[in-house]
């Protein structure tokens, strides 16, 4: 056939891209939950303590303060649409600069059995990190 | 201000736009002779072909067998779309006027003229030029055979 | 001015659509006049973006804070020419650039082919008046005007963002969008191709040069943005898989693999189909790149706002796109049927396809790692996410295949590539690879991808070096020139692949640098002034640095607290450097900025972590000095921006015209060579 070689080829490839894909997928693939969706998780299955998992939350103002060590830090993060639903979280590493009271968070770790979740990674997820939100300015009044 | 500005915009701008229909001014819509013909292009690539091929044989990457099979097929490619080149030619009334790939021709022709009359290695088979007494490539002393185009 | 410039933007729409209808009917009615129209229009479209723009530019530079993107993106205070690339600072203003940017472009196309391929240039007009249109109307109907009034005037901005406040920020937009705006051009001469059945590989010939321009830019546009992510997130890194960093990233490996294809249509008439379909991929990734960003689809580090009639209209837009391209495709198959076959796995051709299958297997793997989340919500109900171990996993194998086809595309046969040719040619290069990590292992290493990738490297650097040797030796022999003229006109007789060897160096040097991030070195420490940390380099050495106290100061913009430190090197003092912490007033956020010593063979890199007492360094008080580094050795970084460096030489090279072009225009852009006067007789 006309192109066979071509046609192999691209079959062959086309293999094993979509084994890499497979078992890449299935080795580092987590769930992406809200703080409520990981608690609700944890409540029904005990062994989801172990697993890691990427939560999506917020700061509880005020919450943070650094452990007793350097690069130690703890907070409270809530989940946004439920803000009673929250739990602490210990990070051990430098803090993004756009970290502050009330941002929202993604975390990536484990929720231990001592009802802390222990973060390996931390992104600030700025909502507004790029975009502006000028009618805040409404309140300062008008130039001349 | 702006609205005298924004006036002018609009007004240069229509200008530029609708003067063609109006006065019925063309922009070409064939490229008289401009650009080459699809034979002409084969050619070119084929010529290409065959300058690679050249290099590629004197600077040994391509062994004698290799280099005149190469040299066979892809001649034939030019050859081909040499003829059709001049059927265009012939078809559009006008004599078959070689288009500007003389350089390329030339090129060619002065790698074979150099390479005729050389001599391949006997030891590492290095395709040397007619005033080599010794090879470049592995610095054995040079014999016949010598290298002739083949067919 | 500025009002201007929005009235600008609103003529620029129905003269964009007319311009798109006089070229399609021009061109298929033989109507001279109306394609003529259609390409005035062009210009004039370019005039009134460029209007928009310097209108933008105007309401930054005057302080103009009734408009919303202005008094979001800027402050009296900031720096003037972080005013001016406001333009591209967010999504609004970055709208209008890219559309300036396509229309420049489009203006130079049109220009240079006022009386070159003519069968061409309507259909062309048309379908970049139309990419033009469809910019246009989102730019003015979909909420993201950048002209758009609040209604009062307050008295400040809320200020740049501080991490975008960064030499790299001027630069890594616009280029990376000179890249994304470059490659409509190409697109728009394929589909011209299609409409006007001029389907043999003219039209890549033409835009050859088109297709090298963009891929410089792309290339160039992703250091850079690696360069502004390891300078300014401060974490060490320069490449997180991040969905918009991936997006960027998509476009420019199925640009790769074009660049290479063509070489396969040019040469043995095949892949038509499958050239048609890359170019049609690619572009539709650059929309789509831009459509990631702009519309918040997927949450990332970078992500814009969320606009969902924005994700609306560009989705219609790529659909559309897709589906006429591929109806025009099918239609055209029977002229788009390959000439010859592949007549082996071991030739060029198939290095080639290869190198092309590999690179569009990464992308896909990369768009679906990315697209993940949202597919397995949609699905499932629940969102899934991957991370950077997923994207290291498939792409790690990816490149080691890639860097060995760099050595070995160069040099084996077309057509069939005989034992001769192969031993001829690899047997040396994969003696010095094997050599090379053997030596390696001696000194250590066990991972196998770094082996993998000092060996191949080693193995394309002795490949790319014996070309270069060979070449100019068989030159100097031939013409009886000395090496030095024979090298410098070897490379001029044939930029193309020359320019692409040296890339390809830059490429193996990238690619070397990736390695050594199995070597990185960090250290923690909490320090008072006078004390030390040291960082063993793993090139043996010894870094120390001493801690010499911190000082704070304001500047126009922000406050800050510079920590500075002596640096040793075994012992001996080679210089100092700095970490500091700032604080954007207006933008009320807090900024670390990484201090990075650098030499050929590695990086020292230091973060302030942590400052203990702001206020107290502020009021001098000597027991507030206390703070908290990272320091870390990043190994072999340095050479990413060098290969960056080589491979823009590279690509200039490629893309320089030959001084004679400019004479035989007449003749194909196939401008490799210096003609010769005289007419010789091409075959024997």
């Amino acid at each position: 056939m006309k192109n066979g070689r071509f046609y192999v080829g691209l079959v062959g490839v086309a293999l094993v891209v979509t084994y890499l894909v497979w078992t890449g997928i299935s080795d580092s693939m987590v769930y992406y939950l809200t703080p409520a969706e990981l608690l609700a998780k944890v409540e029904q299955d005990r062994s989801f303590h172990g697993v890691g998992v990427k939560v999506s939350g917020k700061v509880v103002s005020g919450s943070y303060h650094k452990g007793d060590e350097d690069f130690v830090h703890l907070f409270q993060v809530h989940d946004i649409e439920h803000p009673d639903v929250a739990f602490p979280v210990v990070y051990r590493n430098v803090l993004p600069d756009t970290f502050t009271d009330d941002t929202e968070v993604v975390l990536e770790g484990r929720y231990g059995e001592d009802g802390v979740f222990h973060a390996k990674t931390l992104l600030t997820k700025c909502g507004s990190r790029y975009e502006a939100a000028p009618a805040d300015l409404a309140g300062q009044g008008t130039a001349e | 201000m702006v609205t005298f500005g924004a006036l002018l915009l609009v007004g240069f701008a229509m200008f530029l736009i609708l003067h063609p229909i109006i006065s019925g001014t063309e922009a070409p819509l064939e490229s008289a002779g401009e650009d080459p013909s699809d034979a002409q292009f084969r050619k070119r690539v084929s010529l290409l072909q065959l300058r690679d091929a050249e290099y590629e044989f004197a600077m040994g990457k391509l062994s004698e067998e290799d280099y005149h099979a190469l040299r066979k097929v892809v001649s034939a490619e030019a050859l081909a779309a040499i003829r059709a080149e001049e059927a265009e030619a012939t078809l559009a009334g006008g004599s078959a006027e070689l288009s500007g790939d003389a350089d390329l021709e030339e090129e060619i022709a002065g790698v074979r003229a150099r390479l005729k009359g050389g001599v391949f290695c006997s030891e590492c088979g290095y395709p040397n030029g007619v005033e080599s007494r010794f090879c470049s490539e592995c610095g054995s002393p040079l014999q016949s055979p010598r290298i002739s185009p083949a067919s | 001015m500025t009002a201007l410039g929005e009235f600008a933007l609103w003529i620029a729409l129905p003269i964009a659509f007319w311009g798109m209808v006089m070229g399609f009917v021009g061109g298929y009615h033989k109507r001279g006049e109306l394609v003529l129209s259609g390409e005035r229009s062009v210009h004039v479209v370019f005039i009134l973006l460029v209007l928009a723009s310097l209108g933008i530019i105007n309401a930054f530079l005057t302080d103009q804070f009734q408009y919303w993107y202005v008094a979001g993106y800027s402050n009296r205070d900031l720096d003037t020419y972080f005013k001016i690339s406001g333009l591209w600072a967010g999504q609004r203003g970055s709208l209008v650039f890219w559309a300036v940017l396509v229309a420049f472009f489009a203006s130079i196309t049109v220009f240079q082919n006022r009386n070159r391929n003519r069968e061409f240039m309507p259909y062309v007009v048309g379908v970049l008046q139309g990419i033009l249109g469809f910019f246009l109307v989102v730019l003015l109907f979909a909420k993201v005007n950048p002209f758009e009034q609040l209604g009062f005037v307050p008295a400040d901005g809320q200020g740049l963002n501080p991490q975008l406040q960064n030499y790299w920020m001027t630069i890594h937009p616009p280029v990376l969008y000179l890249g994304f705006t470059a490659f409509t051009i190409p697109f728009a001469f394929a589909m011209a191709a299609l409409l006007s059945g001029r389907l043999d590989s003219r039209w890549i010939v033409l835009t050859r040069r088109w297709t090298l321009l963009s891929w410089f830019f792309l290339t160039n546009g992703v250091i850079f943005g690696m360069r502004w992510a390891y300078e300014e997130l401060g974490w060490g890194g320069y490449w997180f898989w991040d969905p918009v960093e991936n997006a960027s990233l998509l476009p420019w490996l199925t640009a790769t693999a074009f660049l290479h294809s063509v070489m396969i249509q040019e040469n043995r008439g095949m892949l038509k189909v499958w050239n048609m379909s890359l170019v049609l991929l690619t572009f539709l990734l650059t929309i789509f790149a831009t459509f990631l960003t702009r519309s918040g689809l997927i949450e990332s580090v970078h992500t814009f706002a969320q606009n969902t009639s924005i994700a609306f209209i560009f989705l219609v837009f790529m659909g559309s796109l897709f589906v006429a391209a591929v109806i025009l495709i099918v239609y055209r198959l029977p002229a788009l049927r390959s000439e010859n076959q592949i007549e082996s796995f071991v030739s060029r051709e198939a290095a080639f396809l290869l190198n092309n299958l590999v690179l569009l297997g990464a992308a896909f793997a990369i768009l679906w790692g990315t697209m993940f989340p949202l597919v397995s919500e949609a699905f499932t109900g629940q969102s899934i996410a991957v991370g950077p171990p997923f994207f290291n996993r498939v792409n790690l194998p990816i490149g080691l295949v890639l860097l060995a086809l760099t050595g070995i595309g160069p040099v084996i046969a077309w057509r069939r590539a005989t034992g001769r040719n192969l031993t001829r040619n690899f047997a040396m290069p994969l003696g010095v690879g094997a050599a090379v990590s053997i030596a390696f292992i001696s000194l250590g290493v066990r991972d196998g991808y770094v082996l993998a990738t000092f060996g191949l490297s080693a193995f394309v650097l002795a490949i790319v070096a014996v070309e270069f040797w060979k070449g100019t030796q068989a030159r100097a022999r031939i013409e009886g020139e000395g090496y030095a003229t024979a090298f410098i006109h070897l490379v001029g007789r044939n930029r193309r692949r020359w320019g692409g060897y040296i890339v390809h160096v830059g490429i193996v040097l990238i690619f070397t640098a990736f390695a050594g991030r199995a070597f990185e070195v960090e250290v923690r420490k909490a320090l008072n002034p006078g004390e030390t940390v040291s960082v063993a380099s793993p090139f043996g050495h010894v870094y120390t640095l001493i801690y010499e106290g911190i000082s704070s100061s304001r500047e126009q913009n922000f406050d800050r607290w510079v920590a500075l430190m002596t640096v040793e090197r075994n012992g001996s003092p080679v210089g100092s450097m700095s970490t500091e912490r700032r604080f954007y007033r207006v933008n009320r956020q807090m900024v670390t900025e990484v201090g990075i010593r650098s030499t050929p063979m590695e990086d020292l890199y230091v973060i302030l972590a942590d400052v203990e007492d702001f206020d107290g360094i502020v009021a001098n008080d000597p027991d507030a000095q206390r703070i908290v580094v990272q320091v870390m050795v990043n190994p072999l970084v340095p050479w990413i921006w060098y290969g960056g460096v080589i491979i823009t030489i590279g690509s200039l090279i490629a893309l320089w015209p030959a001084a004679e072009v400019v004479r035989r225009r007449r003749v194909l852009a196939v401008e490799e060579e210096s003609p010769e006067a005289l007419a010789g007789a091409a075959s024997a």
